[in-house]
């Protein structure tokens, strides 16, 4: 039980207005010794800050990695997103289960370990993976399980993250000469821990170059001119977004959107791990761009070790007066600090995230207003996803030209790709927006896992959808994804071979949006249950051939009535797996009907 | 106000810049349904009733989408009514409405509008998830939240409007329900028995311990009064049933307490219909109380005055003056205590 003592202590270190509580209570809850929110201990939390208690109630309420039940040291976190269902996430959890005796929600006997289920960590190309307190362990099998689980009985439990070198940032980057990368040259060059590396090999140059040779507006220009358009999966120019930043010395702020959620995603982890002090520079251009002096990077609670070394990056950038007041001698001051996420995917939402940074349940806001009109604490915000971000400095340094020369006519530049899935090679490769589903499966993939035959792809993440063979040859880039009906979202492309399901891969999907659902706004909140139940129908083989059109109307009320782009996705990944697989589907109407995956053990996974 | 000029199903009207089109069309007397929003607390925009359509594409929520000059806005059309439909029967299906056993019965925003657009019964295969019920805790509220639309309002109403912050909704997507502080029964929370929530709940989720068994909604009469507790002067709608019966009372919005009420305003009338209650004076004699007349109280009171007075002085008189009383009456107990029997022994209960 934690001291009025101990709880004093933290919120006097993070500080006690509201926009402080996930850190309060990350704090308090890392140094419970079982990870708990004990209610007398938000009790005093309440006390101490004059947070309403309802308040902190519908916080710790909101954001899964909190809990108010006593856990144990150690959270084994077992992964069930797309890319870990489709390597076999519930194998795993019957491997834990076999090696520690429990079920999620559950302790050991010895009150050492504590199982859940939880959603996509962001290291997809290493599925299956688990994530004990903050450490990621990936590529797992039952062999591999036994040994981590043992190593950890003789440990005492710590909250940074030190995971298994096949999780590091810069092994998830696919090895191959072909690519043409802009955003991960530096990736395995450049010293992730040290500043001076980071200039050595050219950084904080376009910085530099902004403030001496451009106004504001022609950074604006520049952007513009370059065609980047936002890698967060809206794609919307940047450019232009940044323009719509008001004039005027109010308090403005930079936001960048690392939260990572979209399952299959690893792109924007695996540049914060390697090359922070780009995102800090695309951030400061952003700054000087718009008049912004303040930026805060939204970075997701699971990724400690990014979390780590972009403040390490931020400290060093303040000491080497790269952040901070009058930066090279000039009257543009900036300074960036982190926010952190508690386990939600619709922060990743932009006004979520800015309800999410303010202490605040994370409820996307209705709109208008927009960021750049009213966003953090109701004054103008800039958001944009780390690879925009991180993107900007290559452009202001060589040129909205240069930028253009790769990448289609709508779509200029790179774009991060992250193939995952059943693949002879995983890993995240740069490549010229437009590069095909064909060319990213069989080149640098190497081809379907095990010589086995594709069946499908989901491209774009759980908000995106299914692709078929027909669909191979089609250019993923933003423009002709969404004119042949589909999207390339935040660039996941997630194989799958004949075993796959398509009733249980949807299944899975929908189970993740019902999860994921913030619950503010009806056709959402209810519509994903509906959706949940009626799938769940078809893998249990109690459905009947009308819950087809069901499901379809649900999930278009949901994508005409729903308030933000969570409620309006299941569309997509539904009508483009019905496309294909509707005779699959039927299938599973007949009670007798037989699949490997949809067994009865299910159940227990989509409650 | 900047005035702009657009029109509704085909009609000019006027509105002011920055207005909602939900605010212009309910003040020109157009009919667009709504759940969640509520004129008395913030813009919430999630129960996606007062869709309409805008400039002939898009469809926008009516409550949080500003009006804008030449807009064209159409309120409802088939594949509005189909929307709306569907959204009335996801709540049907999430929650458990029977309205025959439900305080709002007849009174309830989600009945009307499941009426108006003719929501056949459906027996649901969906599951539903027990919320709370609690219909005991609390002296004032009752609780039974499987009729909850988690529309907002009672949030808003207590963090917006009393300012005491006791609800919030915790949880999330479809397991999303009401807390009251931190997971506390609501009569054991910080609730102050204001009532705001529960004036402004659409449903029978949040009701007063004192309607139920005294009458049906729709038998109840209402008549508005001030409020006889104190200065603010609060103006209040008493509803009555067909006995006579005050049974609940609601913040009346032309009143200086533009619709609010404090505990007292809300509850606090049973006593008027109480039999204890003194209706005329009573003269102790013999050590027993017997009813007397105004004149004959009055007279008596009077000269037991002037004979304390001329004994003991008129210091020895003292007046407690209430806050119940109006500032005319209270300056007029001053008055007869200085200028009459001569003393500054005047004091206030200043609370109640
Ligand atoms: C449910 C949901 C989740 C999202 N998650 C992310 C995310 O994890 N990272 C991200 O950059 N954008 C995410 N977005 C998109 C953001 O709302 C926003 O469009 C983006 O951050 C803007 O940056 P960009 O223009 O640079 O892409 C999400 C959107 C929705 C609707
Ligand atoms: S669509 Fe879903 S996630 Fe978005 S606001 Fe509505 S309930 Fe929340
Ligand atoms: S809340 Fe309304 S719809 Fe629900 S049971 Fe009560 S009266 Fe009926
Ligand atoms: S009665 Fe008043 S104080 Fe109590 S919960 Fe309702 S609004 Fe809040
Ligand atoms: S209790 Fe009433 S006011 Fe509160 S959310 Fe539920 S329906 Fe709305």
């Amino acid at each position: 039980m934690l001291t009025t003592e101990d709880i004093k202590g933290v919120i006097e270190k993070r500080g006690s207005s509201k926009e402080h509580l996930m850190f309060i209570l990350r704090d308090l809850e890392n140094i419970s010794g079982n990870n708990q929110l004990e209610i007398d201990v938000l009790e005093k939390v309440a006390e101490i800050t004059k947070i309403p208690k309802s308040t902190i109630a519908g916080f710790v309420g909101f954001y899964t990695m909190f809990k108010t039940n006593p856990r144990a040291p150690f959270i084994i976190r077992v992964c069930k997103s797309g890319p870990c269902h489709v390597m076999g996430a519930r194998t795993i959890f019957d491997a834990v289960e076999r090696n520690l005796g429990i079920k999620p929600g559950e302790a050991t006997p010895d009150g050492l370990f504590y199982l859940e289920q939880c959603e996509c960590l962001g290291v997809c190309s290493v599925a299956p993976a688990m994530m004990i307190n903050y450490d990621i362990h990936g590529n797992l099998t039952e062999k591999k399980i036994k040994q981590i689980l043992e190593s950890y009985k003789s440990q005492k439990a710590i909250f940074g993250e030190k995971c298994g070198p096949e999780v590091e940032g810069k092994a998830c980057v696919i090895d191959d000469d072909r690519q043409t990368k802009r955003l991960l040259v530096m990736v395995g060059k450049v010293d992730p821990l040290s500043i001076d590396s980071y200039i050595k090999n050219g950084g904080y140059a376009a910085i530099r170059k902004a403030i001496r040779e451009y106004s504001s507006d022609d950074v604006i220009n520049i952007v513009k001119d370059s065609g980047l358009s936002g890698r967060g999966g809206a794609g919307f120019p940047a450019g232009l977004k940044w323009s719509f930043m008001p004039k005027g010395d109010m308090q403005k702020y930079v936001i960048c959107n690392a939260d990572e959620g979209e399952p299959g995603t690893f792109k924007d982890r695996v540049l914060m791990e390697e090359n922070p002090h780009l995102i800090i520079e695309g951030m400061l251009l952003c700054g000087y761009a718009t008049g912004a002096t303040v930026g805060y990077i939204y970075v997701r609670g699971e990724f400690r070790r990014a979390i780590e070394r972009l403040q390490r990056a931020i400290d060093q950038a303040r000491e080497s007066r790269m952040l901070g007041k009058h930066l090279s001698g000039s009257t543009f001051s900036f300074d960036i600090f982190i926010k952190e996420g508690g386990g939600a995917y619709v922060c990743g939402e932009e006004s979520s995230l800015m309800n999410s940074m303010e202490g605040k349940r994370g409820f996307p806001r209705f709109r208008p207003p927009f960021p750049a009109g009213a966003g953090f604490m109701g004054m103008p915000s800039n958001v944009n996803n780390v690879e925009t971000y991180a993107s900007v400095p290559m452009i202001i340094e060589h040129g909205a030209t240069w930028y253009k020369s790769l990448g289609t006519e709508k779509c200029s530049g790179t774009k991060l790709y992250c193939l995952s899935g059943k693949l002879n090679r995983t890993g995240l490769v740069e490549l010229p927006m437009g590069t095909t589903l064909r060319e990213l499966i069989d080149i640098y993939g190497k081809g379907i896992k095990d010589g086995k035959t594709f069946k499908f792809a989901q491209v774009g993440g759980s908000a995106g959808g299914v692709f078929g063979e027909d669909l191979l040859d089609l250019p993923l880039d933003i423009d002709q994804t969404i004119k042949a009906g589909v999207t390339l979202g935040s660039g996941v492309v997630l194989a799958c071979d004949k075993d796959t399901c398509a009733v249980d891969f949807l299944l899975n999907i929908i189970s993740f949006f019902a999860h994921e659902s913030c619950g503010q706004c009806v056709p959402c909140r209810v519509g994903t249950s509906q959706l949940h139940f009626l799938a769940k129908k078809f893998a249990m083989r109690t459905a009947v051939e009308k819950d087809i059109d069901s499901m379809i109307e649900k999930a278009q009320l949901m994508k005409q009535a729903s308030l933000c782009a969570l409620g309006q996705s299941p569309i997509l990944p539904i009508t483009t797996t019905l496309k294909y697989f509707r005779e699959e589907f039927l299938n599973h109407c007949n009670t007798r009907y037989s699949c490997p995956e949809c067994d009865m053990t299910l159940e227990r996974f989509y409650r | 106000m900047q005035e702009i000029k657009f029109t509704i199903n085909g009609k000019d009207v006027t509105g002011g810049k920055g207005q909602t089109i939900l605010e212009i069309a309910l003040k020109n007397g157009f009919d667009i349904p709504y759940l969640c929003y509520h004129p008395k607390i913030s813009k919430t925009g999630a129960c996606r009733m007062c869709i309409v359509r805008v400039n002939e594409v898009m469809l926008k929520t009516a409550c949080t989408e500003p009006a804008m000059e030449g807009m064209k806005v159409i309120t409802e059309d088939e594949e509005i009514i189909k929307i709306r439909k569907g959204i009335l029967e996801l709540l049907l299906a999430e929650g458990d409405h029977n309205c025959l056993y439900c305080d709002a019965n007849g009174a309830c925003e989600l009945q009307t509008l499941v009426h108006r657009y003719n929501i056949d019964q459906v027996a649901y295969e969906y599951p539903k998830r027990n919320r709370e019920i609690d219909y005991e805790s609390s002296e004032g509220l009752k609780r039974n939240e499987n009729r909850c639309i988690l529309c907002g309002r009672c949030v808003k109403a207590c963090g917006e409007i009393q300012l005491s912050n006791v609800w919030s909704f915790t949880d999330r997507g479809g397991h999303t329900h009401l807390t009251s502080g931190l997971y506390e029964k609501i009569g054991d929370s910080s609730c102050v028995k204001c009532g705001a929530c529960v004036q402004l709940c659409p449903t029978g989720s949040l009701s007063f311990q004192t309607v139920l068994g005294r009458g049906e909604n729709w038998e109840l009469t209402k008549e508005s009064s001030i409020c006889i507790y104190c200065g603010v002067g609060c103006k209040i709608d008493y509803y009555k049933n067909k006995e006579g019966l005050l049974v609940k009372t609601i913040g009346h919005d032309d009143g200086p307490n533009r619709g609010h009420l404090c505990v007292k305003g809300r509850f606090g009338f049973d006593f008027i219909q109480n039999g204890k209650r003194l209706s005329k004076p009573l003269i102790k004699r013999n050590g027993v109380f017997e009813e007397a007349s105004w004149d004959e109280a009055l007279d008596l009171v009077a000269s037991k005055f002037i004979e304390i007075k001329d004994k003991y002085g008129p210091d020895s008189i003292a007046a407690l003056s209430s806050a119940k009383c109006t500032n005319e009456e209270n300056y007029l107990m001053q008055k007869i205590m200085r200028a009459v029997i001569g003393t500054n022994n005047v004091d206030h209960c200043a609370r109640l």
